[in-house]
């Protein structure tokens, strides 16, 4: 009996890791590689841990860039879309989960097909439609993009999350004399908090890398987005391996900071102890 | 009265002299200091002409062809578009892209254009852009390693095929040749045939004319090489190929420079760097040739005032003193396209251009004798943009290199490609 748990110990571990082998080696890499010298990166004989170690595509990239320009217009559009696409994605998958109206499962499957709809057909009738109302070259041009494509499948992971939420929390709320509102504020979303932190992310992440609408819908070198940005630095006969490689470390990190702030979330029970 | 009527004319003169022409130039180079260096010329210009005011507006070549497009339908377009010649059919076809020809012949008849630079964007009786500046694909080599191997830089087929075979060991490739359905192995297989006669794609009434011995040929030499290219070379494009160079894992490759990267990752030798034209078929010399892409500018606007501000700012960028400067935002890839141009001082003064003078100098020889498939002899019809698009002279070499078609049979099938492309 100890024998078979502890042979079962010794396979998740090494499952686990080899796991995390998979999934982080090439962020390690690419790390590693972005502190390497240019004749490094390029040497035929691979090396893992850098021999030598420079800072000098760092200081290319944010004191010879427009690194910082790039950096705010993503944060500042990734924001603004997630924060929109929360309120809208809350509202949604509420009322598709609580409310009883007619086409209530077309809509909620109608939302599924502009989901998986291929955005690139709409690319240039996008164009058009936000060069008619004056929207190129905007922000706002991007965040209604943005979360025109988040919202679909953040209404169904939200929807997923308030299924688990016990029905009998609202009724006791309700027999207590709480209003709708009040039921939705005080006690859905904390509830739902694990799973309104799931999208934020998921939101988050499809706006940071959105890069073919960004790329076509502004023009102007001040309001691009970093993967746009970076892709037009990087260039294209010629790539900076150290450039792209520095750039994509510092692309990704204020990713892994939002979800080293949100991620608390996912680690509380979602309705522990509610229902006793 | 007469006071008054002379105050509102003298005011509206001074606002008729204020008034400013915006001109909006898109280009592709979005590299740091390609950006200053055309910034630098920008605002010397806007500076001796209060009238116009020029700004750049970088874009990416992943999506221009979508988005050039779709801002001339939406009214949105720039006053000046940088392109390539397979992108210029597409805008002229709309509308989009204005007939130069007088200004061309005027900027042509100061600093003398090259007549093959003209050919890729003179078409259909008209003239539809002013060319910039060449790129055009030479065999870059180490001296050193042909001198070790006790062998001559190639000129034919024959000799590249020895060479490659020999150089390639110790884990080096003899020859970096990619096998992607991208542009960049486009331009390697089409500089092949080139070499081989093959260079006219249409007949002159259109049809097609790629199936044909000379095709094949220069299909079947590109295959036989690529077995001397790195195993990832199917995914290659033009870094790839670099990176090899530099790094010395490949001991050949076909680009347009290796010059910035050779002297910045690879010790800068320029006594070791060899250029030398593309090789060509055995017994073809007089075919010696290679592919040229020459970039340029399109003018997008009819309104007429734009139009002269627009043709003004790029008689400034011609002119030599500037004209040197503007393509060294790129030294050693950006080549002149005027014969005043490849005189300018400010071009030959650049240190890069000092320190690889000689291999510079091969490369703009080199590149005098460049076509482009589709914009050849006159030849030249809309529907290259649909096989160029698509990449299908380097689809037709996938049937070969991955597909392991014969080159005759890849060659056949990848012309009904083409044709049905082009329908």
């Amino acid at each position: 009996m100890i024998k078979e748990t502890y042979l079962k110990y010794i396979f998740l571990t090494l499952s686990i890791i080899i796991i995390l082998i998979i999934f982080f080696f090439p962020f390690f890499w690419i790390i590693t590689s972005s502190f390497k010298s240019p004749e490094e990166i390029i040497a035929t004989s691979t090396t893992i841990i850098p021999r030598s170690f420079t800072l000098e595509h760092y200081e290319k990239i944010l004191f010879n860039s427009d690194f910082f320009t790039y950096l705010i217009n993503s944060l500042i559009v990734s924001f603004f879309s997630m924060f929109i696409s929360i309120i809208l994605s809350v509202s949604a998958a509420y009322g598709l989960h609580k409310l009883k109206f007619y086409g209530n499962k077309f809509v909620e499957y109608s939302l599924l097909v502009t989901y998986a709809f291929p955005g690139v057909i709409l690319l240039i009738p996008i164009y058009l439609l936000f060069a008619k109302i004056y929207l190129l070259n905007t922000y706002i041009a991007l965040i209604i993009v943005n979360v025109l494509f988040a919202t679909p499948f953040a209404v169904w992971m939200l929807k997923a999350f308030f299924k688990l939420i016990p029905t009998e929390i609202e009724e006791a709320a309700y027999i207590d004399g709480a209003s709708r509102i009040i039921v939705i504020f005080k006690i859905i979303i904390p509830l739902a908090a694990p799973g309104i932190a799931s999208i934020a992310i998921f939101c988050f992440i499809i706006s940071w890398t959105e890069y073919l609408f960004a790329s076509i819908l502004i023009s102007t070198d001040s309001l691009k987005t970093l993967p746009v940005g970076l892709s037009a630095i990087v260039g294209q006969y010629q790539i900076d391996w150290g450039f792209l490689l520095s750039g994509a470390v510092l692309a990704s990190l204020p990713v892994i900071l939002l979800f080293l702030f949100i991620g608390k979330y996912f680690v509380s029970g979602l309705t522990e102890g509610a229902v006793k | 009265m007469n006071k008054i009527l002379l105050f509102i004319i003298s005011i509206l003169f001074s606002f008729n002299a204020l008034a400013v022409t915006n001109v909006t130039f898109w280009h592709m180079e979005g590299v740091p200091h390609r950006v200053d260096r055309i910034q630098t010329l920008i605002d010397e210009f806007n500076s001796a002409n209060p009238d116009i005011n020029v700004t750049q507006e970088v874009q990416n070549w992943g999506e221009i062809y979508a988005k050039a497009p779709a801002s001339v339908a939406a009214g949105t377009a720039p006053e000046i578009l940088v392109g390539i010649p397979d992108f210029t059919p597409i805008l002229a076809e709309m509308g989009a892209a204005q007939p130069v020809e007088d200004f061309v012949a005027e900027l042509d008849s100061k600093y003398g254009f090259y007549q093959k630079a003209l050919d890729q964007y003179t078409y259909n009786g008209h003239t539809w852009a002013v060319p910039l500046w060449n790129m055009a694909l030479s065999v870059w080599y180490r001296k050193s390693d042909f001198e070790k191997a006790g062998i001559s830089p190639p000129k034919t087929w024959s000799d590249l095929k020895k060479a490659a075979k020999t150089l390639t060991k110790d884990g080096v490739y003899g020859i970096g040749l990619p096998g992607n359905k991208q542009l960049y192995t486009d331009q390697t297989i089409y500089s092949f045939m080139v070499n081989s006669g093959a260079e006219e794609i249409y007949n002159s009434d259109g049809t097609l004319r790629f199936d044909n011995p000379e095709t094949v040929a220069a299909y079947d030499v590109y295959k036989e090489l690529y077995q001397y290219s790195a195993p990832d070379a199917a995914n290659w494009t033009w870094g790839e190929a670099e990176a090899c160079f530099a790094s010395k894992g490949c001991a050949m490759i076909l680009q347009f420079t290796v010059i910035s990267t050779y002297d910045s990752q690879a010790g800068g030798d320029a006594d070791d760097l060899g250029v030398i034209q593309i090789p060509y078929a055995n017994g073809k010399a007089h075919r010696a040739g290679t592919v040229s892409y020459v970039n340029s500018a399109m003018i997008m606007t009819e309104d007429p005032a734009k139009m002269e501000a627009s043709k003004k700012f790029l008689s400034y960028l011609m002119e030599p003193g500037n004209y040197g400067r503007f393509i060294n935002m790129e030294p050693g890839l950006f080549l002149p396209i005027t014969e005043a141009g490849s005189k300018d001082s400010t071009y030959w003064d650049d240190p890069v251009v000092v320190k690889y003078k000689s291999q510079v100098e091969t490369m703009l020889d080199n590149s005098t004798r460049g076509s482009l498939f589709g914009f050849t002899n006159g030849n030249t019809f809309t529907s290259i943009s649909s096989i160029s698009a698509q990449n299908l002279l380097a689809q037709t070499l996938q049937l070969t290199l991955i597909d392991g078609k014969s080159p005759s049979d890849a060659v056949t099938e990848g012309m009904e490609i083409m044709s049905e492309a082009i329908e």
